[in-house]
């Protein structure tokens, strides 16, 4: 290629890619407020399958309406579809551990499991059931493993109540739990935020909030946490702060339901948090995610900070955390939850879905659960094995709730302008 | 185009042949204005109306918002409380000023690595030609993590220095960290498009100049700096343009507070539940675009007038 050609092409590719450049930019500037019509979804909407053509709220397409009855569940009973999503480590404990035990168990019950990482398709599923209910048709879904989705699709009808009448061991979970999610669910395994602390550091670690703050004060650059909105572990702890300046019959106002004005109560927190800024590791820095906050805490830079207890217990077994790291709640709890699964109203296998429950709910297979993933059991810790419960007697606590969604993201922003946004020190 | 197929005829079917090809060139742009116009124009459009307080009922995303401003009729309301916000403003000085920073230090290295390779020689500049190419083929993702493990604090660079017995401040998670990266990644495209005007100015010209007694710089200020002008200028408004917009880098390597544009799009966006001011930072974030564009086609269609150059 002569040099005039070399030129020539790349000027062409320059504008080329100027055409796309814009193009993309113009996309880029555009694409958060511009779905496609016909997604019309809610914001989380972000389906890896292949888009389902109606949203809740739009009419169903006949195209919409046959997709689920095609899917496994029009075989005959005893055939069970279950959705989950979650991480490997939930793929895993279903794959490996729940529903080959149960297999033991029933040998004659089948389960498909349908798995999405990271429950990106949550919303996915969500219209799914909806589009299913409005077409009259069913959805091939029997069971659905989700979060805030499952007490809406209740609200809406999509989803089964249940109580200790179907699913009696439902007893013997925290009554808390349950009513979380109006009975919409089964509070099968939880986890909660728990403050870990290097014991070669920290002799005599804080065992109350206020203590915390004393601590981190007094010990500069030897704490962080993740920004509120990078991970539960850093929000939670935010929350926990804010809630010192709320009164105590207004908390499950702040959990339930919004009202932009009570926000005032957290100024007492916010500043809190702005006191705690200049003593925070690295003037300042607070690590995007649970997971940094924990590598930070292995490589020893810090030696406190609030962490999931799933995550720090599986990074301790992994010995991704030295053995020095020990984890303990504090008084008042730091905010936790549990993950719920619940079946549809359309759902054809009720009656082995209230049996598998129900047997989901008993010491073996919750046993599973905490060995495997190092999650806290749906059941009450009483009625845990002996062992367990002093395996887990530093964390093993009620915990509190989170805010509710709306509280969360304003909490969010709030942080950034009020405690991030703040100049370090020169 | 559709010329080729026969041989020119006269009078009637002439017409008809030039109809012809203007229904055929019709035909074929018409898949891009109609791809630009509903997946990039229309959205646009509705996102800046969004932005001026209108607030569509039937688009959940943006009627599900918190703090919304609803109006009427188009109000500025959202970008007046948008300025008026220091936090807000901090990010805009915050990117527009990592944007210059990064522009100058990228035309700077890039001049240096281009001039290296068309005037070295050598098998030096052989080795460098392609190895200032390596960071195109290096995802944005991996690049910034491989940045952060190399300048964070007890990080690579750390240890090296320290064995040195050298103090060592840690650029990652500031905006320096920021700036470095986004030179490193734009180096490559800068260079190949400043070494693509150098290859075009003619060996005989600078070795006259040579001969009449002419310095380097002097060759350099008074042919090779004029000559390949708008080369530069691509450059410039193209590392700007991505540099502004730019995302996964400021979101990995970035401070806390305050965040680069794209940064504070994405969190008000999703993290926040605030779309309309997301909307309408990203109007501006476009308005500002927008400017650096037409300073690109400015300098395109000079070029296209004097063809000296590129």
């Amino acid at each position: 290629m002569t040099v005039t050609r070399r030129r020539e092409f790349l000027l062409l590719a320059c504008r080329a890619s100027l055409g796309v450049g814009s193009a993309a930019l113009l996309a880029a500037c555009s694409a958060p407020g511009s779905p496609s019509p016909a997604a019309t979804t809610a914001p989380a909407a972000q389906p890896t399958q292949a888009a389902k053509p109606a949203a809740p709220t739009a009419a169903p397409t006949p195209a919409a309406a046959q997709a689920p009855t095609t899917a496994p569940a029009a075989k005959p009973t005893g055939d069970i579809n279950l959705y989950v999503g979650g991480d490997v480590n939930i793929r895993d404990l279903w794959q490996k551990q729940l529903l080959p035990a149960y297999k033991k168990v029933k040998p004659d019950v089948n389960f498909t499991l349908v798995f999405d990482e990271h429950a990106l398709s949550e919303q996915a599923v969500f219209d799914k059931l909806a589009a299913a209910k409005q077409a009259g048709a069913v959805s091939g879904v029997d069971l659905w493993e989700a979060t805030g989705r499952l007490a809406q699709g209740g609200a809406a009808g999509l989803i089964q109540k249940v109580t200790s009448k179907e699913i009696a061991n439902l007893d013997k979970v925290p009554k808390d739990s349950v009513d979380r999610f109006a009975g919409f669910g089964v509070p099968y395994r939880a986890s909660s935020v728990i403050l870990a602390y290097n014991s070669a550091e920290v002799k005599d670690p804080p065992r109350t909030l206020e203590d915390l703050i004393n601590w981190v004060k007094s010990n500069d650059g030897k704490f962080t946490y993740n920004p509120p909105d990078k991970g539960g572990s850093g929000g939670n702890f935010t929350t926990r702060v804010l809630e010192a300046g709320i009164p105590q019959d207004q908390l499950t106002f702040f959990q339930t339901q919004y009202d932009e004005s009570k926000e005032a109560l957290w100024e007492n927190g916010w500043q809190i948090l702005k006191d705690l800024h200049p003593h925070i590791f690295n003037n300042g820095f607070y690590p995007a995610g649970n997971v940094p906050v924990l590598q930070t805490l292995g490589k020893g830079s810090i030696s406190m900070a609030p962490v999931w207890s799933d995550q720090s217990l599986s990074y301790l077994a992994q010995k991704l955390l030295p053995p020095e790291i020990k984890l303990l709640q504090i008084d008042p709890p730091f905010a936790g939850s549990a993950a719920y699964l619940g079946i549809p109203s359309d759902s054809k296998n009720k009656e082995v879905l209230y049996e598998f429950l129900n047997w989901l709910l008993t010491p073996e297979p919750q046993n599973l659960i905490v060995e495997q993933i190092n999650g806290y059991p749906g059941l009450d810790w009483k009625y845990m094995p002996a062992d367990v419960q002093q395996k887990y007697a530093d964390v093993a606590k009620a915990y509190s709730f989170e805010f509710s969604p709306q509280f969360n993201t304003d909490r969010n922003k709030q942080w950034y302008e009020k405690v991030a946004g703040t100049p370090p020190p020169a | 185009m559709a010329s080729v197929s026969a041989p020119p005829l006269r009078g009637r079917s002439d017409r008809a042949d030039r109809l012809r090809e203007a229904a055929i060139g019709l035909a074929m742009v018409a898949p891009p204005i109609a791809v630009l116009l509903f997946l990039i124009v229309l959205p646009a459009l509705q996102a800046t109306i969004f932005s001026l307080g209108i607030v569509p009922s039937d688009n959940l995303v943006f009627s599900t918002g918190q703090h919304l401003i609803k109006s009427d009729s188009p109000t500025l309301a959202v970008y007046s409380d948008l300025l008026a916000s220091p936090f807000i403003r901090d990010d805009l000085w915050l990117t527009i000023w990592i944007s210059l920073v990064s522009v100058v230090l990228v035309a700077i290295v890039a001049y240096v690595l281009a001039l290296y390779v068309r005037f070295g020689s050598g098998s030096l500049p052989r080795i460098v030609r392609s190895l200032y190419l390596v960071p195109m083929f290096v995802p944005v993702v991996i690049a910034s993590y491989a940045a952060i493990t190399f300048y964070v604090d007890r990080g690579v660079l750390a240890a090296i220095l320290h064995a040195v017995g050298l103090p060592f401040a840690s650029p990652a998670y500031k905006p320096s960290g920021v700036v470095i990266t986004q030179v490193w990644f734009n180096i490559p495209f800068a260079v190949l498009m400043l070494g693509s005007g150098l290859d075009g100015i003619e060996q005989e010209l600078i070795e006259s100049a040579h001969d009449v007694g002419a310095g380097f710089l002097t060759v350099l200020w008074r042919i090779v700096l004029p000559m390949n002008m708008v080369p530069l200028l691509i450059v410039l408004t193209f590392t700007f343009i991505g540099v502004v917009g730019s995302f996964t880098i400021p979101f990995l390597i970035g401070p806390n507070a305050p965040q680069m544009m794209g940064v504070a799009i994405q969190a008000y966006f999703s993290n926040y539940n605030q779309p309309q001011p997301a909307v309408a930072m990203a109007v501006l974030l476009f308005a500002i675009c927008a400017a650096a564009g037409a300073v690109y086609v400015w300098a395109t269609s000079r070029s296209n007038k004097h063809a000296v150059t590129v």
